[in-house]
């Protein structure tokens, strides 16, 4: 199966700014400083392009996945509610609302 | 950890230099030479990162327009959507 089915098309698209980049984003920068540890530089001011570049990574790959995620509950929804639509004598309320003072006992105050 | 390296040593399973099977240390690299850039490696990262970035911004905007454009050929059929 495709990563990103053309019908994943039809749904609106992630805003850029999106939680999923921003964490893969700062995962790929975090893992650089990593790499500036492990290989004993100095963490933050070494390998600006090997930060900007793992976290420019991250945050493309975050866009991406966020759109697959986007798409398959999107696809899961659709499937629900055609379920529903299909079954409607299991969905149905029953005959009215009722009041939430019908269900609780009448109040006799102690005094 | 240094304890129980020591007493792998004793036991004659790994050498004081890390070069055999039980080498338990992180930092266990090659010879590097942070003192002169690697321009290229450098140039690469910066061009590579540009395009990711370029190439975010297209595809977002690509994205955009092909939603709305199927939401016009649909012509709000779903009542779920804004």
């Amino acid at each position: 199966m495709a990563f990103l089915p053309d019908e994943s098309r039809a749904l609106p698209p992630p805003p850029l700014l999106n939680k999923g980049s921003v964490w893969l984003g700062f995962v790929g920068w975090m893992s650089a400083l990593m790499d500036n540890a492990f290989n004993r530089r100095p963490i933050l001011r070494a390998g600006i392009h090997r930060q900007i570049l793992l976290a420019s990574l991250g945050y493309f790959v975050g866009y991406q996945l966020v759109k697959r995620a986007e798409y398959m509950h999107a696809k899961v929804d659709r499937e629900l509610f055609e379920y529903i639509r299909h079954h409607p004598l299991d969905f149905q309320s029953p005959t009215e609302k009722k009041r939430i003072g019908q269900l609780l006992e009448d109040f006799y105050p102690i005094r | 950890m240094a304890a129980g390296l020591r007493a792998v040593q004793r036991w004659g399973l790994a050498a004081a230099t890390p070069s055999l099977a039980f080498t338990r240390s992180a930092f266990v690299v090659g010879k590097q030479n942070n003192a002169q850039p690697n321009w290229l490696g450098v140039g690469l990262a910066f061009g590579t990162s540009a395009a990711l970035w370029a190439l975010l911004v297209k595809q977002h905007n690509e994205d955009v327009m092909e939603y709305e454009r199927r939401k016009q050929v649909r012509g709000h059929k779903c009542t779920g959507c804004s």
